[in-house]
């Protein structure tokens, strides 16, 4: 708040006294400061250690268990061609091929070279021992995009499941759809798990890591990620391959715009033995869309920018940093953005304005630092959870209680712009001035 | 805790201020915003401290909260660099434009428009509409 406050300092007289006082104040704060980065640091690279070690013992024979019981033996391969290797920032790619006659068609299509991050907070109560996990899963090998594409008679089904609502599920989608051989990418991606507890979320671990899944937990695991990195169904699932008696089929796939740039891989899937080889195509974007490799998604760059400029103006009036409000409205119109990347991009571009304002007003020691560090110590306290939080949580729930926040501020604000509290806050204004020029003349005279 | 300002002693119920704090500290990180607007009311109405003394203090105190919670956020990789970059020289302009402007207008107008705006926001993040 309070940016820009820059007033030429003029005057002359000087208490020494309380300059010696806050300075020493100040002595005895900045290394409390740095020491609280440091620790944090200690921690971040504990975590690493830590999650870095068990990953030597990733199981590397995804898909071999149990394959050749369930299925037709000795089919023809499918066959795949796509109409074009080159996509600009989205497109229609033309899938044509012939498979076994009467077999259902899948094809899964994935980024291969873009990976990005998925996690899911397991809290759910465990149907078996009736208690809540409470365990955190995390990839980091989730593909930027993936989606399953079925015949188009299979669209009813995709319907019922749509009625779910937001319980709906890769698993049971999978099961219902025949389509299961047809999972194999996100199946075979390592996820770690952790066993949060209270205290750990506090010290800023994300908890104990457990032991590696087998293959089929782990597939079990990534279809909740892929849900919760995807969220709505039809990102997931399309039923658009028209398939022919004979077994050619064909099919129309859309690549929407803002996806990952890079290498994109689509197969056909009959049966879990009867694959074709993958065919490749790329996806290209170019500037101002970049790729944001946190976000998983491309974007064009120039609108964040006047939405920043015009919230930060409009913040400065309003006597408020504004992220308040950038992060609702990034939220809302770019759903493509996931509300941890938000959430931590736009926290460091507060910081800067902060900081200016904590020097202008040091500079005319203005600030009680005794009373700032002393609050600020909870503060640190409560900023070590918060983003924790921020993890755990999904974006539904993330723009309900962004939702009841924003009401309070709008309270708050309306309650600011009463007359009770403008004749009130006029007195304290007057005050505020006078204290500030003397603030001013005083510094002046020490220089 | 007594706090002296511009040889005026103050009396500041640390208790009410650091519950506070911690309260406004894992909401404001937890949802990437400053944290001021609800700051500056805690201390001035349920601390009851003068408006001067508020205005820098609660800057410090807040910027403790961003400072370690942007490390937190990057240390989770919720930080994405390019996105920064874009929306972090705009942050910058706006503090240079905004100033200027602000004689020109009266803060309780804006803070009225905010309010609308604020409300709409809410509404459409609830999805009642």
């Amino acid at each position: 708040m309070l940016l820009g406050e820059r007033e030429t300092p003029d005057g002359v007289e000087c208490n020494k006294g309380q300059e010696k006082n806050n300075m020493k104040m100040r002595r005895v704060f900045l290394p409390w400061l740095f020491a609280v980065i440091a620790v944090v640091f200690s921690i971040n690279v504990a975590g690493a250690t830590e999650t870095d070690a068990p990953g030597m013992v990733t199981p590397t024979s995804v898909n071999a268990a149990g394959v050749a019981e369930t299925d037709l033996t000795d089919m023809v391969p499918p066959t795949i061609t796509i109409d074009q290797t080159e996509l600009n920032n989205g497109g229609i790619i033309k899938v044509t091929g012939k498979a076994p006659a009467g077999q259902p068609v899948f094809l899964e299509v994935w980024a291969e070279g873009r990976s990005v991050r998925a996690s899911r907070f397991d809290k759910d109560v465990d149907k078996e021992t009736g208690k809540r996990p409470y365990i955190f899963y995390i990839t980091k090998e989730m593909p930027a995009y993936y989606k399953i594409f079925v015949p188009t008679e299979l669209q009813s089904k995709i319907d019922e499941e749509q009625k779910q609502g937001g319980k709906w599920s890769v698993s049971r989608l999978l099961k219902d759809l025949g389509a299961d051989a047809a999972y194999n990418v996100p199946a075979k991606a390592q996820i770690d798990r952790h066993q949060s507890t209270l205290m750990a979320s506090i010290i800023g671990s994300r908890g104990a890591l457990l032991p590696v899944m087998d293959a089929k937990e782990n597939k079990k695991r990534s279809m909740q990620l892929v849900k919760t990195r995807f969220r709505s169904l039809d990102k997931v699932f399309g039923a658009d391959i028209d398939v022919k008696p004979d077994g050619t089929y064909s099919a129309e796939i859309k690549i929407r715009k803002g996806l990952a740039p890079g290498e994109y891989k689509i197969m056909t899937v009959v049966g879990k033995e009867t694959k074709s080889q993958a065919v490749t195509f790329e996806n290209k974007i170019s500037f101002p869309t970049m790729y944001l490799a946190n976000a998983g998604t491309s974007m064009n760059l120039i609108y964040p920018f006047f939405l920043t400029l015009a919230v930060a103006i409009f913040g400065v009036l309003m006597g408020a940093g504004g992220g308040f409000i950038l992060n609702p409205l990034l939220v809302t119109l770019f759903p493509v953005l996931p509300h941890t990347v938000v959430a931590g991009t736009v926290t460091p571009t507060v910081l800067f304005s902060q900081g200016s304002g904590i020097f202008n007003y040091s500079k005319i020691n203005f600030i009680s630092w005794k009373l700032g560090c002393g609050i600020g110590v909870s503060m640190i306290l409560g900023a070590l959870i918060g983003p924790k939080l921020t993890e755990m949580i999904t974006l539904d729930q993330f723009k309900f209680a962004f939702g009841w926040i924003l009401l309070v501020l709008a309270a708050l604000m309306f309650w600011q712009t009463t007359p009770g509290y403008l004749a009130k806050n006029k007195k304290e204004q007057a005050i505020l001035k006078e204290f500030k020029r003397r603030a001013e003349e005083s510094s002046k005279g020490k220089n | 805790m007594k706090v002296v300002f511009w040889e005026q002693e103050f009396t500041v119920n640390m208790f009410v201020g650091c519950v506070g704090g911690f309260l406004i500290a894992v909401m404001s990180s937890m949802f990437g915003f400053g944290g001021g607007p609800f700051m500056v009311p805690l201390m001035t109405v349920a601390l009851r401290l003068p408006m001067y003394l508020v205005v820098g203090s609660s800057l410090l105190a807040i910027f403790f909260n961003t400072s370690i919670s942007s490390l937190r956020h990057y240390q989770f990789g919720n930080f994405d660099l390019l996105f920064f970059l874009a929306m972090f020289p705009a942050a910058l302009l706006g503090g240079y434009i905004g100033p200027q402007i602000a004689k020109r207008v009266s803060p309780t107008v804006v803070k009225r428009v905010a309010c609308t705006g604020l409300v709409i926001l809410a509404i459409k993040l609830l999805g009642f509409f």
